[in-house]
């Protein structure tokens, strides 16, 4: 704990300063109490083959120093070269990586520098100093972006005269007055504004690859170079043209696009950090002698009592012992109305406390809250790969090479004829070809969606899910806590004479409190707050696990019942009647004494999901444990038409193999509880309900708030994905094999190159973004 | 036309003034936060630190 607060106290380095954060100063992450906060134990490998597989961690960490999705692979080939670092996964759009090592082999203090030398910095995902960090990035990137701005246009001021005077206008000690003006306003532009392109590409020609900046870096130097030797020496070999107002606009223009892709790329795919960072840095605890004073959330102990006031996020899941208020858990139930709290209500980390002050007593704190489960499988999504992205990432690399040659090849060609026309038909092509958007086409698409579907109450744990979503023709429910609900009603009771029905509800629950049988708990629920226990007394109770429960009343409490009361199914009671898994019986010695009919309770957006679903063309199906008369009494109540019951989780998966081997494509939708290895083999899986436990569900798709509704949105908004990473894809591949040839033959001046290579850029970001708004379709 | 000779080399220097004011706009934090303080004017108040409450509006 202290080694943090230390650590946060250091001053902080200004951006780009990256030899200062030398190994000495990572070695604070290597106590154990310190990687804890930002890893979690980790069971599997799917990269390296594990060395030891006892002590593994997943550690999440934010990349600083990445600016092009190029860089991921060499970023992750880095990191899998340390010995002891058995997976690592880096994720260009978010900025983030997910690193697995063994506790025994490495420590975080070596997977952290080892990225240093290659120029890239790795900071904890939960570290409090992230944002503070990323404040002065932001300053430093506008202050650039203005610099070079500003320039621009006085620049073009100085320029003007030669564009629209005639020959012979101006006279030449003039007009290298105006162009000595424009290369002093010039000068800022490429050495303040330019230098992250310089130190990117400089960075990558020291570790022998490509990346976007260097095509970018070697443009800007050429024409700075070609234009400075026009104005100091205009007799000189390199010609007497000078383009400076060139420069300045197409540097700007990169910029500009650059900027607001972050800005963009921070608003949409910042979805998930704005998840991750929902915790507050500090809070009141209240002190032993009652006075509340802040402290860091992270020096709290479960057991501590907190105040939240009206606006704050609570810490940790836990009651509110004092205060009423209403609280906002849309990102954790995708609940999105504000939830009513009372004195001794829970509550969860990670959601907001909107209407009054309140005073939480902590129960649970850090990873094993529910907000962190949900982080973590957020934070893994972030940095899953589709299979779209990787062969683009793929492409990427390759073509950059082209584009070198390509520009090398265009310059000697017309070198000979005019020079000038040369250098600047390889300078665009340098600048206009754009592999970023190549890049970044399907991940800033995918992670939107994500962002969109986390706040509508659908986490995405695998985004190739995304994908598959698309092709999904079939769809399959389990019934029981799918499409009903997991508790149960009470649909009538029958009674002996001489008992009432209260009375007969009042012994079943004195029987029914001892066991957490489902139907015991649903008897229990269904006599709700007019059962008091204890007005009834048994003794002696016994459960016999799947038939019931057997209990000794000692008095005559209820009139006309005496001795050994049994409550369960009919063979249980020793009566005769068919089994029914729905109906429960009471008996004592005399026998029968009353009967329960219980009845499964009905999603209320069952229906609806269910007929949208039809509507979009999915057939739907249900396969249920249940007895096939229960199963088809919901499916009839839903227009379910392919039903089977008495489905053994054999039965089911053979069921889904069947179909799949007719080639449909099968979307499976459990509780995720008894039905993972079906959720596991189906193309696309979702989990519902609260009852799971999120870091085991199985599956592809978690629904915590269970709303069914969302199935058919989920389709819907996925095919909109589809479409959007194939516009993209698309887009991206079409500019680069216009402009590039355009730029060959010297047909596209400089900034026009500037402009279109940011244009490419923004407009994949930009139709990314128009998936974080759901289409309601009716 | 001699007197572009002054009026040339004046005009960068007004405009790295001019670079310098926005250096300060941009580092004392003035683009910070584009959103919340034109939103300030609709808070109540009394949420407000004294200071921050609009210059008094009698005098």
């Amino acid at each position: 704990m202290q080694a943090a607060v230390i650590l946060a106290e250091l001053p902080e380095p200004g951006p780009g300063a990256i030899p200062e954060n030398g190994p000495g100063r990572l070695a604070v992450f290597d106590a154990t109490e310190e990687w804890a906060t930002f890893s979690r134990p980790a069971e599997s490998t799917p990269g390296k083959a594990p060395v030891d597989t006892t002590d593994l961690w997943e550690s999440q960490v934010v990349v600083r120093g990445m600016h092009c999705a190029a860089c991921s692979l060499t970023l992750e080939q880095a990191l899998l070269a340390i010995p002891g670092v058995s997976a690592a996964r880096v994720s260009a759009a978010s900025q983030r990586a997910s690193i697995v090592w063994a506790a025994a082999l490495t420590r975080p203090s070596e997977w952290m520098a080892a990225p240093l030398d290659l120029g890239y910095r790795l900071l904890p995902a939960a570290d409090a100093f992230a944002p503070q960090h990323g404040r002065k990035a932001a300053q430093l990137a506008l202050w650039r972006w203005l610099v070079a701005g500003f320039c621009m246009m006085q620049v073009m001021m100085y320029a003007t005269p030669a564009y629209v005077a005639g020959p012979g206008d101006i006279t030449p000690d003039i007009q290298s007055l105006l162009r000595w003006a424009s290369w002093v306003l010039s000068l800022p532009v490429v050495f303040f504004s330019c230098a992250p392109f310089f130190g990117n590409a400089l960075r990558d020609l020291r570790q022998r690859r490509v990346s976007m900046d260097l095509p970018v870096a070697l443009g800007i130097v050429i024409i700075f170079a070609v234009s400075s030797a026009a104005t100091f020496e205009p007799q000189g070999r390199w010609g007497k043209e000078v383009y400076f107002d060139s420069l300045t606009m197409f540097v700007f223009f990169l910029l500009t696009g650059r900027w607001l892709e972050q800005r963009l790329r921070a608003r949409t795919a910042g979805a998930l950090d704005s998840l991750m960072q929902r915790l507050p840095d500090s809070v009141e605890r209240q002190q032993t002698h009652g006075g509340f004073e802040r402290v860091t959330v992270r020096r709290l102990v479960a057991g501590d009592v907190v105040r939240v006031l009206p606006g704050e996020a609570f810490p940790a899941d836990g009651t509110i012992v004092l205060g009423d208020t209403f609280v906002d858990e849309a990102l954790l139930t995708g609940e999105s109305r504000p939830v009513a709290r009372p004195l001794g209500a829970s509550v969860l980390a990670g959601s907001y406390n909107l209407s009054a002050a309140v005073q939480v007593h902590i129960e649970k704190i850090g990873e094993s809250t529910r907000y962190a489960q949900i982080v973590a499988l957020m934070a893994r999504a972030a940095v899953d790969k589709p299979q779209l992205a990787v062969q683009a990432d793929r492409v990427a690399k390759p073509f950059l090479g082209l584009v070198l040659l390509a520009a090398a090849l265009a310059a000697t060609y017309w070198w000979s004829t005019d020079p000038a026309r040369g250098l600047m038909a390889a300078v665009a092509v340098l600048v206009v070809t754009c592999p970023c958007a190549l890049s970044l086409a399907t991940p800033t698409a995918m992670l939107t969606s994500a962002g969109l579907l986390a706040r509508h109450g659908v986490l995405v744990r695998r985004l190739q899910a995304l994908e598959d979503l698309v092709s999904i023709d079939t769809l399959i429910f389990d019934k029981t806590g799918t499409l009903t609900e997991a508790r149960m009603g009470l649909r009538g009771v029958s009674t002996r004479r001489g008992v009432t029905a209260a009375q007969a509800l009042q012994l079943a629950c004195a029987l029914a409190q001892h066991s957490l049988h489902p139907l015991s708990r649903a008897l229990v629920q269904a006599a709700g707050p007019g059962f008091t226990p204890g007005t009834l007394q048994v003794f002696d109770v016994q459960e016999f696990a799947g038939q019931g429960l057997e209990g000794r009343l000692t008095d005559l409490p209820v009139p006309g019942v005496l001795g050994l009361v049994r409550l369960g199914s009919a063979q249980f009671c020793r009566l005769d009647g068919a089994h029914h898994s729905l109906r429960v019986y009471l008996a004592d010695a005399l026998g029968w004494l009353a009967g329960f009919d219980l009845d499964e309770v009905i999603r209320p957006d069952a229906h609806e999901a269910v007929s949208r679903l039809y509507k979009v063309g999915v057939e739907v199906q249900m396969l249920s444990g249940d007895s096939y008369a229960a199963a088809r009494r919901v499916a009839d109540q839903l227009g379910i038409k392919v039903v089977q019951g008495d489905c053994t989780p054999q039965n089911k998966l053979k069921h889904l193999q069947a179909l799949q081997q007719q080639g449909r494509k099968v979307l499976m939708v459990g509780d995720g509880l008894n039905d993972g290895p079906v959720l596991a083999r189906a193309h696309v899986s979702v989990a519902l309900g609260q009852a799971v436990p999120l870091a085991q569900a199985q599956s592809d798709l978690v629904m915590p708030g269970g709303q069914l509704l969302m199935l058919p949105n989920m389709l819907a908004h996925a095919r909109q994905t589809l479409r959007v990473v194939r516009q993209n894809l698309g887009w991206a591949a079409g500019y680069n094999l216009v402009c590039v040839p355009l730029a060959l033959m010297g047909w596209l001046p400089a900034w026009l190159a500037g402009l279109g290579m940011a244009l490419s850029s923004l407009l994949v970001i930009a139709n990314a973004a128009r998936l974080s708004r759901l289409k309601e379709k009716s | 036309m001699d007197v572009l000779f002054l009026l040339v080399p004046l005009s960068v220097l007004l405009a790295l003034a001019v670079l310098g004011l926005l250096a300060w706009a941009v580092w004392s934090g003035q683009f910070d936060d584009m959103e919340s303080e034109g939103q300030r004017i609709f808070q109540d108040e009394t949420m407000n630190s004294p200071q921050k409450r609009p210059a008094d509006m009698t005098s």
